[in-house]
């Protein structure tokens, strides 16, 4: 069995759970019920009241019209007599009265008689009115009547008639009696319905009294506290403090609790959140050691200081907020610089700022600065947020290359103007020697043996010094970074085609045989054509030159990826092991020792190596594998970009 | 002969040849050379900053020019000679020069050069080149000669 506090708890937690619409119904009505109840008691009271008034009214008429028969029938009687003692016709005026009254009296009573014993009585007074009607009746008869036996006639009729009477009165006595206990008991039973209505009515007051105040306190309870509850639990979320427990009820109050504690918990969760984020990314910027992060309200003055900022500035927070940033501007831009910055990072949103600073101690840093403009949601500015990097090292670095750089180039022209110059002097001296021998040898028979011997020898010598002085220039100007090298696009096959046909005879006269794989009809490739043809005339004369008599020189080319590849192969002592790393090395002729008679000038392979090199190939060599004999120079350049393109189509 | 339209050995040696150089045996080459080829009307300029005065007043029908000379230099003057050079008329110059880079090539004829050659230079190549260009100019000159009277 439940305990008597559980079931109260559970009947107000149900009365809590009613819809407010419900409990607004119950409030208003109870108080209205309780005061309809005591109307209707009222009501029937006095219903109850009018009927027994009624019932008392009408034993008195009915008491009244048994009288009025008694005095009919009495006054008939009399004036009957009276018309018997004078035969005086105007006697008989009470008895006609009654005889017309009589019906009407007769007939209101049978309506009025409810009463079973009082019918009773009734039916034997309407009985013994007819018989002393009937008696009287016979009286006035006789009375007409002369006769001698009519003074006997109506004295036996006088008796009967007069027991008639006596016994109508002895009915009408009893009727009155009756009626008269009736009355009594009816005037009672009002009364007790009387009393029993108006202490109905009294209760009922009492009730709609408790009523109307269990309405009060259900509304007190049920609604006016909890919303006050609500009320509080709205200032503390207003306050964003935890909400006070709220009873666990379904009707709309208990709902809106519910939400507002939701609502609460996830103002709290998200504020949490919030505040947390914020942490994190102040303790992110407040770490940051390189880069100097700071705010500036709208004026210009420092807001905010991070670690970055206090290593590259020098000044600690509490020395720096509050100032104007122009502290970071030496001398000479100080006055200028910082509104111009401001007003560029105001109309731009963001301006980036590349100049010397000032450090606290007063030395200078070079500085990348940020500035970007922060503004709320209606684009107000609330003030600049400054990312500042000390690039001073990054400065210097670049300042010292551009110097080395620009040293570079001076070195490179004054390397280029030295080779001009050296050309020019070299050349015009030899232009006037080999001129002027020339010149001899044309007129050669003028001269005698001896002459013609010593101009022979000094044409040759002269050439020699004149080839040489050009390869050394080439390469010179080369590695000077010339402009020697006029790079389009040749088509290779063409050159190659017409390179045969100039090394032909040389490689006859050596007596060798030539073999030519000139590969695809077309293969265009990004060179210089006077630089390719004279690095294949270089090979192509040094393939002649150690290749033994009756042996083959081959100039193959071919496609190899985005490149074209030219060999050279001999069928020669090729290159020992040991010498090949100094094969392109300047002045360094191999085999010079063992080949008599060889020409050249030491510096071919080396200047058709950077040549090479200098349109964006390679040359390399290698001897042929064995059995096989010889060596291989080989060189490749790139396709040019259309070739490539064709070809992976 | 025949018709008057080969252009006959003497029509050309009796052209007025000019040879600016700064080396004195340059010159004396190139002169060497003309006189030995049989050019009678030679003249020799070893100051550059008178070549010009030589230009106007020898009013030659080919230059021999050197780039690399001090004061003035070969690029100089020939700007000056097109500067002054009538719109029809073809007078050509050959550069001689030890300048080998190939931007010295291009920015002469570019200029106005006709030939361009290196030195040093094969005295037999410089002498066929001078003949042809002179053979050019006597052919241009007749063809001017017989165009201009229906022009005009």
């Amino acid at each position: 069995m439940p305990p008597i506090a559980e079931r109260a708890r559970s009947a107000a937690s149900g009365w809590a759970d009613l819809p407010l619409v419900f409990k607004g119904v119950v409030v208003v009505a109870l108080p209205l019920v309780v005061l309809s109840m005591s109307l209707v008691s009222l009501w029937l009271a006095s219903d109850a009241e009018s009927r027994a008034e009624d019932d008392v009214r009408l034993t008195f008429a009915i008491q009244r019209d048994t009288h009025q028969v008694h005095a009919l029938l009495a006054e008939a009687a009399a004036g009957v007599r009276g018309y018997l003692l004078t035969g005086q016709e105007r006697f008989l005026e009470p008895y006609r009265k009654s005889e017309a009254e009589m019906p009407r009296t007769l007939a209101r009573l049978d309506a009025s008689i409810r009463d079973r014993a009082v019918r009773v009585r009734f039916e034997r007074v309407m009985a013994l009115t007819v018989r002393k009607r009937e008696g009287l009746a016979g009286l006035v008869e006789l009375a007409r009547r002369d006769d001698p036996g009519r003074d006997a006639a109506i004295a036996a009729a006088l008796t009967a008639n007069k027991r008639v009477l006596d016994g109508l009165r002895a009915e009408i006595d009893t009727i009155h009696d009756l009626e008269e206990s009736l009355m009594a008991s009816r005037r009672a039973r009002v009364d007790e319905v009387r009393a029993r209505y108006l202490a109905l009515t009294a209760i009922s007051g009492l009730v709609g009294l408790l009523g109307s105040l269990a309405a009060v306190y259900l509304f007190s309870t049920g609604i006016v506290r909890r919303v006050r509850l609500l009320e509080g639990n709205a200032e503390l979320l207003e306050r964003g403090e935890p909400l006070a427990a709220f009873p666990e009820e379904t009707d709309e109050i208990g709902r809106l609790a519910r939400k507002l504690d939701r609502a609460s918990a996830l103002l709290r969760a998200r504020e949490q959140a919030l505040r947390e984020g914020e942490e994190r990314f102040r303790l992110v910027i407040e770490g940051v050691r390189d880069y100097g992060i700071f705010a500036l309200s709208p004026e210009g003055n420092v807001a905010s200081w991070n670690t970055g900022a206090e290593r590259i500035k020098g000044w600690r927070a509490d020395e720096i907020l509050g100032q104007h940033f122009s502290a970071f501007y030496p001398e000479d831009t100080r006055a200028t610089r910082p509104a111009e910055v401001l007003d560029r990072a105001r109309r731009d949103g963001r301006t980036e700022d590349e100049g010397w600073r000032v450090r606290k101690d007063g030395t200078r840093f070079w500085a990348n600065v940020v500035v970007t403009a922060l503004r709320d949601e209606e684009g107000r500015l609330r003030g600049f947020a400054k990312v500042t990097r000390d690039i001073t090292e990054r400065k210097r670095t670049e300042e010292a290359l551009r110097v080395a750089r620009e040293e570079a180039v001076a070195a490179s022209l004054a390397k280029s103007e030295f080779l001009s110059r050296t050309s020019h002097e070299l050349r015009t001296p030899m232009g006037a020697i080999l001129g002027f021998a020339q010149m001899l040898e044309l007129d050669e028979e003028q001269l005698g043996d001896r002459q013609r011997t010593a101009v022979a020898q000094i044409l040759k010598a002269g050439r020699h010094l004149q080839s040489l002085i050009n390869d050394l220039l080439d390469i010179s100007s080369i590695e000077a970074g010339g402009d020697d090298v006029a790079l389009e696009a040749v088509d290779l096959s063409d050159v190659l085609r017409e390179v045969r046909e100039l090394v032909a005879p040389i490689v006859g006269n050596a007596g060798l045989a030539f073999r030519f794989e000139g590969g695809p009809d077309r293969l265009v490739v990004r060179g210089d054509r006077r630089r390719i043809v004279q690095v294949v005339l270089n090979l192509m004369s040094n393939a002649a030159k150690y290749g033994r008599t009756g042996t083959t020189v081959t100039l193959a080319a071919h496609r190899d990826g985005a490149q074209a590849r030219v060999e050279v192969s001999d069928d020669g002592p090729g290159v020992a092991p040991a010498d090949i790393p100094r094969l392109f090395t300047p002045f360094d002729r191999l085999g010079h020792q063992r080949v008599k008679g060889m020409e050249g000038t030491g510096l071919g392979l080396a200047l058709s190596k950077r040549l090479v090199e200098a349109m964006g190939g390679d040359m390399t060599f290698r001897n042929q594998t064995p059995p096989a004999r010889g060596a291989v120079f080989a060189f490749t350049l790139p396709l040019a970009a259309a070739e490539i393109r064709k070809g992976a189509a | 002969m025949t018709g008057g339209q080969l252009v006959t050995s003497r029509d050309l040696l009796s052209r007025r040849i000019l040879a600016i150089d700064d080396e004195d045996a340059n010159l004396l080459l190139l002169t060497s050379l003309l006189e030995r080829e049989g050019y009678t009307d030679v003249r020799c300029v070893a100051d550059p900053m008178q070549a010009l005065d030589a230009y106007v007043d020898h009013d030659p029908h080919l230059v021999l020019l050197d780039l690399m000379m001090p004061g003035i230099d070969g690029y100089q003057l020939l700007e000056a000679f097109r500067r002054q050079a009538r719109p029809d008329e073809f007078r050509p110059v050959i550069v001689l020069t030890a300048d080998t880079a190939i931007h010295a090539r291009r920015r002469a004829l570019s200029l106005g050069a006709k030939d361009f050659v290196t030195k040093p230079f094969d005295v037999v190549e410089v002498a066929l080149r001078i003949a042809n260009l002179l053979e050019t100019q006597v052919l241009y000159e007749r063809l001017q000669a017989r165009s201009a009277p229906a022009g005009g």
